[in-house]
């Protein structure tokens, strides 16, 4: 080759060619999104996060939880995410508008946690795990354990009163997009607040995914509910769960993070989020075991993650998906079928 | 032809070439001996550090209470560690350095402004301890290949400009008209870099786009820094260490215009498929796929170039370390682009997107591409900067032979366990722990490839070690893997 002008003007087009068609041209089709309302401008999705989520998400990145947990929820067509009970409709770019950073996430050495938040136990009247096989019945077993785990301060949980744990995701996040009140029971509209997958699993067979109407429920939910352990994706189990994996699922590979845990001995009363622990785990007598501020607002960031509201243009399982097609780019962006590049044109 | 009748070591120079040229080589070989071994030394003890890295996050992975309960050894730190330690400290690093040299050699000028270079790997090293040690202590972004925060990427960037500036000079300096294969992938490289890595830190954290663009911008990113840092600087290379060792031009210049340029265009564009399925634009992953597939056009002309400058001379993998290294990372640059085909397909993509095949892809490219070449470069150039044969054959051949099996063990282990693990997580009659069961006992296999990978690394160390005491052997032939008088001709 020769001359130098040739070969500086290849390399610097070939590279603009790449940087401005995947960074800056997407970058103007959905980079300037807005949080979606209905009509009358309230029931805004997505809300901005609080302190605590965003401390929180520090605290998962700085972990790397991204390396082996997902944040995204596949299409139907593309994936059994949505039968695994992880969320009750795909993810679009607008579930991520406020997210910064966004973890996507690469991995799946454990489950996707796009809808972790949302998979918590709204109320004590939820229904007991749907799935044939788990040994250990419902939330509700748990309130017979002698010391019921609380919520993290962050919340002021009324759950000290009766020992049934009462942290739902929208309490446990100002994102939380509606509140248990004015959400329907959990299975019926969107099937999102159920406890188990198992159930969520059973409400999307009734929906309209022609897979999920032929396959059979998961033999056994996964992971299951622990006798004596706090309901499954509660606060109080998650907290549990970070700091001893292996209490609750024998074959978990996850590492435990005992070290946004504070072991201390009790000074007057039993503190109120001291974790609720089992066998080994349980610390000696006068000894307790706390989350540090990390911890809590991991937690908080967990329980925040919740993309069950349902957008425009998309369809969630379980009736529950907003009337009509709409013209916004974004939310339809992701299904091939509407590319915006052609809804353009 | 040389004394041995094999035409191993500057074959040029003893038919053609008179003496001037040769001593000017030497004169240009001695010139760049501090900086080069500067990066040399740096980017192994990197690989060191990072090796050992690897074994820990491998062992963790499926013994996950080892080293548990120490907040910087957890799991999640460690592994972006080893991430960054071999990005940032060996693979740039060993790159770097052998761009350095091969300019100087390519530019035909002796190497100018040392204490730019000098600087600049100090600083650069400076960047990665301070990088690593912000991801042990929990600062890290959580971005992959950008996990090092920001006041980090400052000091990289300074060290880089450092040695940019010091390429833009040796250039302006050089002689004869003719640019040569090797430097266009290199001037590539170098100017690909620095804007592949701004646009992404002010894309990523100084200006920040909005939500999921965050993660194309990422994985545009990543997929970038893999093809057009790494992949120019090891296809250059080998673009100049094949010829030069057995002896014969290129085959085609034609064929590499079009390779370079296919392969700047279409490379560039790969990063969406990491995203296949994801909450974006349709468009946007299928030009990536696009894209991938185009990308067996320069993959298909490097390789027959390679190929048939090869035809003829494959005896000499018999004998020359480097030619063995330099040859067997070209071939998985095919392998790894044809595995970036098959797992980019939507429908295979769907199964393995979210599972350990996306690591055999990484490794393969970053060790049995990238760093095989750099290692055949590396047994190419140490002797002529330090002025010592290695020492010992036996010891070339097992780091061959155990890092030849160990990546392509690796390899295996990641992509069937993968694959293993993506049709188990789609199926949905088994429950999700399903999949992490049975992609266990793979990791455990991957984990065996890695200590295979370890004794060469470890290997090659101590052999570097000793050629920089001084210890390599006093020789005007160099190192073959075989004795070469065993054979009654090499070759032709």
């Amino acid at each position: 080759m020769k001359g130098l002008a040739p070969l500086f003007l290849g390399i610097f087009g070939t590279f603009a060619f790449s940087w401005i068609g995947l960074t800056v041209i997407p970058n103007w089709q959905i980079g300037h999104l807005n949080p979606e309302s209905d009509e009358e401008g309230t029931d805004i999705y997505p809300q901005p996060q609080s302190g605590m989520f965003e401390r929180g998400a520090h605290v998962y990145a700085a972990n790397g939880c991204v390396y082996c947990h997902s944040q995204q929820v596949r299409a139907d067509y593309a994936a059994n995410d949505i039968e695994r009970g992880w969320g009750n409709r795909r993810s679009a770019p607008s579930d991520y508008l406020f997210e910064r950073p966004v973890f996507l996430g690469k991995m799946r050495m454990g489950q996707d946690l796009a809808n972790i938040g949302a998979r918590a136990p709204a109320q004590q009247e939820s229904p007991a795990p749907a799935g044939a096989a788990s040994p250990v019945a419902s939330p509700g077993a748990s309130a017979t354990s002698p010391a019921p785990a609380t919520s993290p301060s962050s919340q002021p949980s009324p759950a000290t009163a009766g020992g049934s744990p009462t942290t739902s995701p929208a309490q446990s996040s100002p994102a939380g997009s509606s509140s248990p009140n004015t959400s329907p029971p959990p299975g019926q509209r969107t099937g999102v607040a159920s406890p188990s997958p198992g159930q969520m699993a059973n409400a999307t067979s009734g929906g309209n995914s022609p897979v999920a109407a032929t396959a059979q429920t998961p033999g056994a939910p996964w992971p299951i509910q622990t006798e004596g352990l706090p309901p499954m994706y509660s606060a109080a189990w998650h907290h549990v769960h970070l700091y001893s994996p292996r209490s609750i699922n024998l074959d978990s590979n996850m590492p435990s993070y005992r070290f946004l845990y504070e072991k201390r001995r009790i000074s007057g009363e039993r503190s109120a989020d001291a974790l609720q622990l089992s066998g080994s785990d349980v610390p000696p007598e006068g000894w307790e075991v706390v989350p540090s501020y990390d911890a809590k607002c991991l937690v908080a960031y967990l329980m925040a993650l919740n993309q069950s509201h349902p957008l425009k243009g998309l369809r969630s399982t379980g009736g529950a998906s907003a009337p009509g097609p709409s013209p916004a780019a974004a939310s339809q962006g992701a299904s091939p079928a509407p590319s915006p590049a052609a809804a353009k044109k | 032809m040389n004394a041995t009748g094999i035409p191993l070591k500057e074959p040029a120079i003893a038919s053609a070439a008179g003496d001037m040229e040769q001593l000017e080589r030497a004169y240009i070989d001695a010139s760049t001996r501090v900086p080069v071994l500067m990066f040399y030394t740096s980017a192994i003890a990197w690989l060191l550090l990072g090796t050992v890295l690897a074994g820990v996050v491998s062992f963790k992975l499926h013994s996950p209470d080892l080293l548990g309960n120490i907040s910087f050894l957890t799991w999640g730190r460690l592994r972006p560690v080893h991430m960054n330690v071999m990005v940032y400290g060996w693979a740039s690093m060993a790159g770097m350095g052998t761009a350095v040299w091969l300019m100087a050699r390519l530019c035909r000028t002796t190497l100018r402004f040392p204490l730019l270079l000098v600087a600049g790997a100090g600083f650069w090293n400076i960047g990665v301890l301070i990088g690593i040690g912000a991801i042990l202590l929990g600062d890290s972004t959580g971005f992959q290949w950008l996990e090092f925060p920001r006041y980090v990427a400052v000091i990289l960037f300074v060290a880089y400009t450092l040695m940019a500036s010091w390429a833009v000079l040796m250039f302006r300096h050089r002689r004869g008209d003719q640019i040569y294969i090797t430097q266009w992938y290199l001037l590539g490289a170098f100017l690909w870099f620095p804007w592949l890595y701004a646009a992404g830190q002010l894309m990523l954290f100084v200006v920040p786009v909005q939500g999921v663009l965050q993660a194309a911008v990422g994985w545009w990113y990543a997929n970038n820094l893999l093809f057009l840092w790494f992949g120019a600087i090891a296809l250059g290379t080998a673009y100049y260490m094949i010829p030069k060792v057995i002896g014969r031009p290129v085959y085609s210049y034609h064929l590499a215009t079009i390779g370079f340029w296919t392969f700047a265009l279409f490379s560039s564009w790969t990063g969406m498929t990491r995203l296949v399925d994801g909450p974006f634009p349709a468009w946007m992953i299928t030009a990536s796929i696009s894209a991938t597939i185009l990308t067996m056009i320069p993959v298909a002309t490097v390789g027959l170039n390679h190929h048939l400058t090869m035809k003829g001379y494959f005896p000499l993998l018999r004998y020359s370390p480097t030619l063995r290294f330099t040859v067997f990372g070209a071939m998985s640059y095919t392998i790894f682009s044809v595995i970036g085909v098959l797992i980019s397909l939507r429908s295979v993509a769907r199964y393995v997107n979210f599972t350990q095949a996306s690591i055999a892809y990484s490794h393969l490219g970053l060790y049995a591409f990238f760093t095989m070449v750099i290692f055949g470069a590396m047994y190419y150039i140490v002797p002529r900067l330090v002025g010592r044969e290695w020492r010992y054959a036996s010891l070339i051949k097992l780091h061959f032979w155990a890092s030849a099996y160990g990546i392509g063990l690796m390899t295996l282990m990641l992509l069937a366990g993968g694959f293993l693990q993506g049709a188990d997580m789609q199926n949905p009659a088994l429950p999700f722990s399903e999949s992490i069961e049975t992609v266990l006992p793979y990791l455990r296999g991957r984990s065996l490839a890695g200590i295979l990978l370890t004794v060469a690394n470890f290997i090659f160390a101590y052999h570097f070690g000793l050629m920089l005491l001084g210890l390599g052997r006093t020789s005007t032939v160099p190192t073959f893997l075989n004795p070469v008088d065993a054979e009654p001709s090499g070759g032709h």
